[in-house]
C-alpha cells in the first residue's frame, strides 16, 4: 500500500514534466522523460546486472537495446518494448504482474514511442556529466545575486514569487543560527537593529562577515560534517569503549574555520598520512576513516570486521564525495546504477592498503611539561648516582654478572607467518603488523652454525613499542588489553629435529583478560589454551627463557610460535636469543643485557633498584607519575612495502571471496590519471577533481539543504540514476561550477547563499502557498524548520548565560538519567561532569555508540554507525517532555530568571527577547504577564496552605514556568 | 515516502482547520485521537486485510539459551559424550571460542512430553509444560551470525550491523498504533546487559517516531515522563495551555503546519505523562494474576515484565521487545540454564496462559527465542575458567511461538542425531521475520522503504513464510 502512495506521488512529478514536453512539442529528452522510468520499472530485470537479467534482455544502453529489436530506432510500432508495455497478455505484459511495478500511463506510452521514433538517443545521466557541460539558460546577471536569477525564473514559471524581505529580528536569527549554530544576544540584536535602521544592506553585510570570521561558526558546520563522518567517541558494538578520537573533530572545526579548500580538506582526511612530508594535522585528519566501528566482542573474527569497516568506507567515500549509493554493489552488480560489482570491490582495494594505529597528539605545552619533568628525573638520578658507595656498586655488579647468561641474538635467516608481516630490527628484534586473528603463528629460522659450543637455552623477549597498540609489546587492540599478548605454544628444531624443553622460567607473568596462570611450562605442554602473558605490565621488557632438554648443536634453529587466543593476541615486538650457559639459565628481571653495558646505563640501573637508595627511588617514582601523557587519536598509516590483496566478495559476504581485484575507480568514470599509482591518495585527489563530475554538485547540494532545508535533489545521498531529478538542475551546477572556480571556498558558497534574495525571504506561509508548493520546493518563501536537538541545547545554554565558550578538547558528559547508559554492555552508568563541562557546546558531548545521549537522539541525532547525509525532522511527543520535563532544560530555565529585574512587564519582555530575539506582541505579553501572576498566587497560597518546603520563592518558581513555556514555544525550537 | 505523508498531514489539516484554528478549541482538534505513531501524519490504523494477530510480544532470550537443554533432545550426545565430534561434520566451520575439534558434551537435564500434543520438554521449563498445547516449537531455526550483537541485531532488524529499523519500527510504520497515549512500540529489559545496545530497537533510517521506547526499571519508565522537581501537576497544565495558546498563534501567523503537529505532539506528551505510570502501577492486578507470574510487590524482574507487556497490549501498544538476557553459558551450562530458566520459565507461561485466559491469545503473537545455538561440544579453557560449557552455535537453534495465527501443539524441525545440523525444515532468521509479518497481514516483500535510492525491507531479499506454523 505505502508503494502505492510512494509510486503515484514519484509518477505526479514525472507526468507535470512529461506533460510540458509533450504539449510543447518538444523533443523528449532521454535523461528527464525515458531515464526514470527505464530506471524504475525495468532495469532491475533488464539493467547492469548480468546476473539479475532476464531473457537475456538489457536496456541500460544503446547497443543492448537495439541488439534484438526491444527496441527499433525509429520504429516505435516495430519495437518489442512497445508491445510489452501495451499488451494485456499476462504473460507477456510489461513490467510483469509479480513485479509489483506500476504499468506505464498512456502518456508515458507515448512519450516512449516519441523517443523511438525520435532515434532512441542515450545520453549520459544528468550527473554524470561535467557540471560544465550544462548550457545555462537562465541570465544570471539580471540579479545581483545570481541565485536569485534562477529562483526567480522557476518563481514565474510556476506563477509564484517572492516574498517579502524578513524583518531585522527574524533575518538576524535566521543568520546566526545558520552561520554559528547559536542564537543572537540581546546586545547583538539591538546592534543589528541600529545598523540596519541606518542602511540594512550594509548591516545585513557585515553581519554576515562577523558571523562568519567567528570560531563558533566552525563548530556549528563540523557537527554537520561529524554526521557524515559517522563521528563518535566510542568503538559500537557489544562492548563500545571508548576511544580516542577528539583530536579529529577539532581538525574538523579548525580546517572549517580556517576555510580549508574543500579538495584539500578532503584530500587530507582520505589520505592525509600519505602527502609528502605529511604534518601532524594531516595524519589526524586521516580519523575520518577511523569512525568505523570496532567489535571488540571475545570470540569474533577480526578480520571479519575489518572487511565490515572496510565496506563502511566504501559506502561512505561513495556517499559524501560521489553522491552514489554503491552500497548496493557489495551484493551484486548494481542493478539501476552503472557501477559494477567488481567496480565497488576495486573501490575498496584502493582504500584497504592501511594500518589502523594510534598516535599521541603533543601539544607544545605537554611536551614543556614532559622536558620539565624529565630534566628533573635526570638531575635526581644524577644525584644519586654522585652518592654510589663505590664498593657496594662493584659486589652488586660481580653478583649480577655471575648470575647473567651471556645471550647471543642469531641471524635471522626466514621468517614467515600466518599472515601477519614480520620486519627485522636493528637490535636484531622482530616487528610485527599487518593483520592478525585469533591464531597466529610466526616461524623463524635462526643461523646457530657459527655458535662454537652448543646451545643451552633460548629467550624469548617482548619489547614494547610506539608503534603498538597501548605502546605495548603484543598486538591486542580489543577485547584484551591493548598492547597485550598470549604466546601458546614455542615449539623448537634443530636441522629439522625437534627439540624439547626440560624447564622454563619467566621474570614477570599474568593473564590479564581471563584467568589462570602465566607460568613458562604453559608454552610447551601442547596445550594451546594455555600460555604465557605479561598482564598489567604490557608496557615493559620482559623475558621467557627455556631451557633445552639436550644441548644443541646444529647450522639452523628453527622457532615456531604460536598465539592462540579468543582475540587476536600475537606479540608485535620481540627478540630471541640463545646462549651456551652451562646449567639451568633463569629469566632475570630486567638486569641482565644491562649488565653487560657500561657506565652510566649501569649506574642509573643500580640506583634504581639498590635498597639503600629507596628515598631516591621513591621520589623517582613520584616524578615519573607526574609527566602527563600526551592525547592520543586514531590513524591511518598506508602500508609501505606490502599490498594487502582484495578480493570480490560473493553476495558481498565476507566468507566468500573469490578473485581478486585490482584497484580502481568504477569503469563509469573512466581511469585514475596515467602514472598515478592506483593508491588511497590518488583516488582522493581524483574524488575533488574535475574528473569526478559528482563531487561539486553533491557538496553544494548539501550545503544548500543545511540553508534551505531542502535539497535541490532532495534524494540527499543519492546522485545515482533512482535519485529524484534536481528542482532547478541549472543552478545546481552553476553552483557546482562556481564552487570549484572559487576555490572549493565553502565560506564563499555560504556566503553566496545567505546573500541572496531568496534566502532572506519571510518564512511565513499562506494557505494559498502552502497549497502551491507544500515542501517550499520553488522557495517563494523563506527556509523554515526544526532545529536539531544539539542546536536547541546550544541555544537554551547561550540564552540562559550557562555556555561554556571553551573550544575542543576531549569529550564531555553533560547532565541526563542514569538509566540512558545502563541499557548498555556493563550496565555503565552516565556520571556527569561538574562544572563549565555540563554546559559546552553540544558537539563536544560524549557520543556513545550503543546508548547515544539521549536529548539529541530523541531529537533525530545520529548514533554514529554509518554515515548520515541527511537527518530525519520528526515532530514527537518524547521530544515535547524532553523539552518540558529534562532538568538539564529545567535548568536553564533557572538559570535565565535568576537575576531578572523590574516589573512583570518588562521581566516578561527581557525573557522573551533573550529567548526568541523578537520582542513579543502586546497579546503575548498579556498572556505570559497572566500566566505569570496566575502561577505566583497559585504557587504562595500552596506555600502557605501545605507548607511545600520545594516552593521557597513562588515568584522565581513562577518565573521559571514563564521561562520554561517560552523555551518550549515551536519559535524557540525552528530556524524561522 | 516522506514526501507523502506530508501530503497527508496537510489535508488533514485543511479539512480540520480550514476556517481558523483558533475558534476551534483545542480538545476538538483532538478529538478521535492521534495515536503515537500518528506524529507526524501516519494515520492509526486498524489491522490489515488478513491478519491473524493485531500484536506482538517478543520475549528475546540474548546471550543464546542451549537449546539441547531445553527443547532439542538428544541422547546420541550422552552416547557420545568425552568423544571428539566427528571431523567430517564440522569442516570448516567457524567458533567464537573453541576449536572444532572439541570433545561432545552430554545433554544436563532429562525431557519428558507434555499436554495433549507430547511436545517433548527438559524439567527445567515446569511451568511452559503446563501451557505446551498452546505453543509450537521450532528445532530448527538457524542463522547467518555467531557472534551476539550481530546475530542480536540480526534478529531484531534483518542485518548484522547497526542501522536498520528494528522490528518493532517495521511494524509501527507499516501499521501504526492503536494507542493515542503510548508509544506503538515498546522495550522492556531485565537480566545482564545486552549486546546490541539501542541499535537493537532503533529505527534507523525510518523517522524516529518509530525507534521503540525502553520502559526503564527505575526513575521513569519513559524518560521525562515525571515532572521536573517541585512542578506539580497544576504547574505543569497551566504551563502547556500557555504554550499551546501561544503557538496557535504563531500559526495563525505564520501558517506552518507542523505547528500543528507540535501541538498534537504536546497533547500527547501530557497524556503519556499520567499514562506511563498508570501502566506500571500494577495495584489494580488481581493477586492471583501477580501469583500467576511470581511478581513480588514492587520487584523487577522478568515476570513483572511479561505482566507488564500483557498491560502493554491491553492498551494498544503495538510491539513489546522483551529482552532477558544471561544466556550466554560457556561454562556451567548446567548451572547457567537452571538459573535463567528458574527466573523466566514462570512469567513466560503464565504470559500465554493469562492471555489465554483473556481471550487476547487469538490475536496477539508471542514469541521466545534468543539470537542463536548452543554447541553440541563442550567449552572448556583454563585461561577463561570455563568448564562444561558450551559455545555459539548458529547452525540450528530452538525457539519458540504462540498465539495470533500459531498451529498451536506442534514442533517442527528437526536436527540430526547430535543436534549439529538441520536435516528437515530449516527455519532461516528472515524466514523468521517474514512469518511474523506475514501473521499481521504484511507481506514482507512489499513492506518497503526508499533509503539512499534503494527499497529496503526487514527480510533484506531472502525471507519465506513457514507455512507449516500457521494455524
Amino acid at each position: 500500500m505505502k508503494q502505492a502512495v510512494y509510486m503515484a506521488s514519484v509518477f505526479a512529478v514525472f507526468l507535470n514534466l512529461a506533460g510540458s514536453a509533450l504539449i510543447f512539442g518538444q523533443d523528449v529528452d532521454f535523461g528527464r522523460d525515458i531515464r526514470p522510468i527505464l530506471s524504475d520499472r525495468c532495469f532491475k530485470c533488464h539493467g547492469f546486472d548480468e546476473n539479475a537479467r532476464e531473457g537475456d534482455l538489457a536496456l541500460h544502453n544503446f547497443a543492448a537495446a537495439t541488439r534484438d529489436g526491444a527496441i527499433i530506432p525509429g520504429d516505435a510500432e516495430g519495437s518489442e518494448l512497445i508491445y510489452r508495455i501495451l499488451t494485456d497478455d499476462k504473460t507477456e505484459m510489461m513490467p510483469p504482474p509479480k513485479s509489483n511495478k506500476a504499468r506505464l500511463t498512456p502518456e508515458e506510452v507515448e512519450m516512449f514511442k516519441k523517443w523511438i521514433n525520435q532515434g532512441a538517443k542515450y545520453e549520459q545521466h544528468w550527473s554524470f556529466r561535467s557540471p560544465r557541460e550544462t548550457e545555462v539558460g537562465v541570465d544570471f546577471t539580471t540579479e545581483i545575486n545570481p541565485i536569485d536569477a534562477f529562483i526567480k525564473a522557476k518563481l514565474e514559471e510556476k506563477g509564484l514569487e517572492f516574498s517579502t524581505r524578513a524583518g531585522p529580528y527574524d533575518l538576524l536569527r535566521r543568520l546566526h543560527l545558520d552561520l554559528i549554530g547559536l542564537p543572537p544576544t540581546m546586545e547583538e540584536t539591538s546592534d543589528f537593529l541600529k545598523a540596519f535602521e541606518a542602511d540594512s544592506n550594509l548591516a545585513v553585510f557585515d553581519k554576515i562577515e562577523d558571523l562568519m570570521s567567528r570560531p563558533a561558526y566552525g563548530e556549528r558546520w563540523a557537527r554537520e560534517w561529524l554526521d557524515l563522518a559517522r563521528y563518535s567517541d566510542t568503538n559500537g558494538y557489544e562492548k563500545d569503549r571508548e576511544r580516542p578520537i577528539w583530536p579529529y573533530r577539532d581538525w574538523v572545526i579548525n580546517a572549517l574555520n580556517e576555510d580549508k579548500p574543500y579538495d584539500q580538506f578532503s584530500i587530507e582526511q582520505l589520505a592525509g598520512d600519505m602527502l609528502p612530508g605529511s604534518t601532524l594535522d594531516q595524519k589526524i585528519a586521516t580519523g575520518f576513516h577511523r569512525n568505523t566501528m570496532l567489535n571488540e566482542e571475545g570470540g569474533i573474527d577480526p578480520l571479519e570486521f575489518r572487511y565490515h569497516a572496510m565496506v563502511d568506507r566504501v559506502a561512505t567515500t561513495g556517499t559524501v564525495w560521489m553522491g552514489l549509493t554503491t552500497g548496493c554493489a557489495q551484493c551484486h552488480t548494481h542493478k539501476f546504477d552503472p557501477i559494477t560489482h567488481t567496480d565497488y570491490f576495486s573501490m575498496m582495494a584502493l582504500l584497504n592498503n592501511a594500518d589502523e594505529p594510534v598516535i599521541d597528539v603533543p601539544s607544545a605545552d605537554l611536551i614543556q611539561k614532559r622536558t620539565e619533568i624529565k630534566n628533573q628525573i635526570g638531575a635526581l638520578e644524577q644525584k644519586l648516582i654522585s652518592e654510589i658507595d663505590p664498593i657496594r656498586y662493584f659486589n652488586w655488579y660481580r653478583d649480577s654478572l655471575e648470575k647473567t647468561a651471556a645471550w647471543i641474538v642469531p641471524a635471522v635467516i626466514s621468517m614467515k607467518s600466518s599472515s601477519p608481516h614480520l620486519t627485522l630490527q636493528s637490535d636484531g628484534s622482530v616487528f610485527a603488523s599487518g593483520d592478525f586473528t585469533k591464531r597466529d603463528v610466526y616461524d623463524l629460522t635462526l643461523d646457530i652454525s657459527g655458535i662454537a659450543e652448543p646451545v643451552t637455552a633460548l629467550r624469548i623477549e617482548p619489547i614494547p613499542d610506539k608503534r603498538l597498540p597501548g605502546n605495548g609489546s603484543g598486538v591486542a587492540y580489543y577485547e584484551g588489553v591493548p598492547g597485550d599478548f598470549f604466546l601458546s605454544e614455542v615449539e623448537t628444531n634443530a636441522d629439522g629435529r625437534d627439540l624439547k624443553f626440560k624447564s622454563g622460567s619467566v621474570d614477570y607473568g599474568k593473564v590479564k583478560t581471563g584467568f589462570g596462570t602465566a607460568v613458562a611450562s604453559n608454552v610447551f605442554d601442547g596445550d594451546a589454551t594455555s600460555g604465557w602473558a605479561t598482564g598489567e605490565q604490557e608496557t615493559k621488557r620482559h623475558e621467557l627463557v627455556l631451557n633445552f632438554g639436550e644441548p644443541v648443536k646444529g647450522e639452523k634453529l628453527e622457532v615456531s610460535l604460536l598465539f592462540q587466543r579468543h582475540f587476536a593476541a600475537a606479540l608485535g615486538r620481540f627478540r630471541i636469543s640463545v646462549t651456551t650457559d652451562k646449567g639451568t639459565v633463569l629469566a632475570r628481571s630486567g638486569v641482565s643485557d644491562m649488565i653487560r653495558s657500561q657506565g652510566e646505563t649501569l649506574m642509573r640501573q643500580y640506583v634504581r633498584s639498590a635498597p639503600e637508595f629507596k628515598e631516591g627511588q621513591e621520589a623517582l617514582a613520584e616524578l615519573e607519575k607526574q609527566i602527563p601523557e600526551f592525547p592520543q587519536t586514531l590513524v591511518m598509516k598506508e602500508w609501505e612495502r606490502a599490498t594487502r590483496p582484495t578480493y570480490r566478495h560473493h553476495r558481498g559476504e565476507y566468507l566468500q571471496p573469490k578473485e581478486q581485484v585490482r584497484p580502481a575507480i568504477p569503469a563509469v568514470f573512466g581511469q585514475l590519471p596515467e602514472g598515478e599509482p592506483a593508491n588511497r591518495l590518488t583516488f582522493a585527489k581524483w574524488l575533488v577533481s574535475e574528473s569526478n563530475p559528482l563531487v561539486a554538485r553533491v557538496t553544494v547540494n548539501r550545503a544548500w539543504r543545511s540553508f534551505f532545508g531542502r535539497g535541490i535533489v532532495n534524494t540527499a545521498g543519492d546522485f545515482g540514476f533512482q535519485s529524484e531529478l534536481p528542482s532547478h538542475p541549472e543552478l545546481l551546477d552553476f553552483l557546482a561550477v562556481k564552487f570549484m572556480d572559487d576555490g572549493w571556498s565553502l565560506k564563499s558558497l555560504h556566503r553566496l547563499f545567505v546573500s541572496s534574495r531568496t534566502y532572506q525571504q519571510y518564512s511565513a506561509v499562506s494557505p494559498a502557498l502552502l497549497e502551491a508548493d507544500p515542501e517550499n520546493i520553488y522557495l517563494a518563501r523563506g527556509p523554515r524548520f526544526r532545529m536539531s536537538g544539539e542546536m536547541i541545547r546550544d541555544s537554551m545554554l547561550l540564552t540562559s548565560g550557562l555556555l561554556s565558550q571553551k573550544i575542543g578538547g576531549p569529550s564531555v558528559r553533560p547532565p541526563q538519567p542514569e538509566t540512558v547508559t545502563t541499557v548498555a554492555y556493563g550496565s555503565p552508568k552516565w556520571e556527569a561532569d561538574s562544572g563549565a563541562a555540563r554546559y559546552r557546546r553540544s558537539l563536544y558531548t560524549l557520543h556513545k555508540r550503543t546508548a547515544p545521549f539521549a536529548a539529541y537522539l530523541t531529537f533525530d541525532g545520529p548514533t554514529g554507525e554509518s554515515c548520515l547525509p541527511r537527518r530525519n525532522r520528526s515532530n514527537t511527543p518524547l521530544q515535547a517532555l524532553t523539552l518540558m520535563n529534562d532538568p538539564m532544560f529545567i535548568e536553564a530555565a533557572q538559570s535565565i530568571v535568576k537575576d531578572v529585574e523590574g516589573n512583570d512587564v518588562e521581566i516578561v519582555a527581557h525573557l522573551f527577547q533573550k529567548i526568541l530575539t523578537r520582542p513579543p506582541m502586546n497579546s503575548e505579553m498579556e498572556l505570559l504577564v497572566n500566566f505569570y501572576r496566575e502561577q505566583k498566587r497559585r504557587l504562595e497560597q500552596r506555600q502557605k496552605s501545605t507548607d511545600d518546603q520545594s516552593i521557597k520563592d513562588p515568584s522565581l518558581m513562577a518565573w521559571t514556568l514563564v521561562a520554561r513555556a517560552i523555551y518550549n514555544l515551536d519559535e524557540a525550537v525552528v530556524k524561522g | 515516502m516522506e514526501k507523502s505523508l506530508h501530503q497527508t498531514t496537510r489535508r488533514q489539516f485543511f479539512d480540520t482547520c480550514g476556517i481558523g484554528l483558533g475558534k476551534i478549541a483545542l480538545g476538538s482538534l483532538l478529538a478521535g485521537g492521534t495515536s503515537y505513531a500518528g506524529i507526524p501524519g501516519i494515520l492509526p490504523k486498524s489491522t490489515l486485510f488478513g491478519a491473524k494477530a493485531k500484536r506482538v510480544i517478543y520475549l528475546f532470550m540474548a546471550g543464546a539459551p542451549s537449546q539441547l537443554e531445553l527443547f532439542d533432545n538428544k541422547p546420541k550426545l550422552k552416547e557420545l559424550a568425552g568423544t571428539p565430534i566427528p571431523p567430517s561434520i564440522i569442516a570448516g566451520q567457524r567458533y567464537a571460542f573453541i576449536q572444532p575439534d572439541a570433545a561432545v558434551l552430554a545433554p544436563q537435564f532429562p525431557f519428558s512430553k507434555h499436554g495433549e500434543s507430547g511436545i517433548e520438554l527438559s524439567d527445567q521449563v515446569p511451568h511452559l509444560a503446563k501451557v505446551a498445547d498452546h505453543i509450537a516449537v521450532v528445532k530448527s531455526v538457524h542463522t547467518d551470525q555467531f557472534n551476539h550483537a550481530p546475530a542480536q541485531l540480526f534478529l531484531n532488524t534483518g542485518g548484522a550491523l547497526p542501522g536498520r529499523p528494528a522490528m518493532g519500527s517495521w511494524l509501527s510504520y507499516g501499521i501504526g498504533s492503536e494507542s493515542s497515549d503510548l508509544p506503538a512500540f515498546v522495550v522492556l529489559k531485565t537480566g545482564k546487559s545486552l549486546g546490541g545496545g539501542a541499535a537493537l530497537w532503533d529505527s534507523g533510517f525510518l523517522p524516529g517516531n518509530h525507534a521503540g521506547v525502553p520502559f526503564r526499571e527505575s526513575g521513569d519508565p519513559i524518560l521525562h515522563t515525571s515532572n521536573p522537581m517541585g512542578f506539580d501537576d497544576e504547574a505543569q497544565r497551566a504551563s502547556l495551555d500557555v504554550i499551546q495558546e501561544l503557538n496557535k498563534r504563531r500559526f495563525r501567523q505564520v501558517g506552518d503546519p507542523s505547528i500543528k503537529t507540535r501541538i498534537e505532539a504536546y497533547e500527547m506528551a501530557w497524556r503519556m505523562q499520567s499514562a506511563a505510570p498508570e501502566l506500571t502501577d500494577l495495584k489494580k492486578e488481581s493477586k492471583e494474576t501477580l501469583e500467576l507470574y511470581g511478581v513480588k510487590d514492587g520487584e523487577p524482574g522478568f515476570g513483572r515484565n511479561c505482566l507488564l507487556a500483557r498491560r502493554m497490549i491491553e492498551r494498544g501498544v503495538r510491539f513489546v521487545q522483551v529482552y532477558h538476557s544471561g544466556w550466554d553459558h560457556h561454562g556451567d551450562v548446567e548451572k547457567g540454564i537452571k538459573t535463567q530458566a528458574g527466573e523466566t520459565d514462570q512469567g513466560s507461561a503464565a504470559l500465554i496462559q493469562d492471555l489465554k485466559d483473556r481471550g487476547l491469545l487469538e490475536d496477539t503473537l508471542v514469541i521466545w527465542g534468543g539470537e542463536f545455538g548452543r554447541t553440541p561440544m563442550i567449552e572448556a579453557s583454563e585461561t577463561l575458567r570455563r568448564t562444561k560449557g558450551r559455545d555459539h552455535h548458529p547452525q540450528a537453534f530452538s525457539m519458540w511461538f504462540a498465539g495470533g495465527g500459531i498451529k498451536p501443539g506442534i514442533t517442527i524441525g528437526e536436527t540430526d542425531e547430535l543436534g549439529f545440523n538441520i536435516v528437515e525444515d530449516p527455519v532461516h532468521i528472515h524466514d523468521v521475520q517474514a512469518t511474523v509479518l506475514h501473521l499481521l497481514g504484511i507481506n514482507h516483500e512489499t513492506l518497503t522503504y526508499r533509503y539512499q535510492g534503494r527499497d529496503f525491507r526487514l527480510t533484506d531479499v531472502h525471507g519465506r513464510v513457514v507455512t507449516k506454523l500457521l494455524a
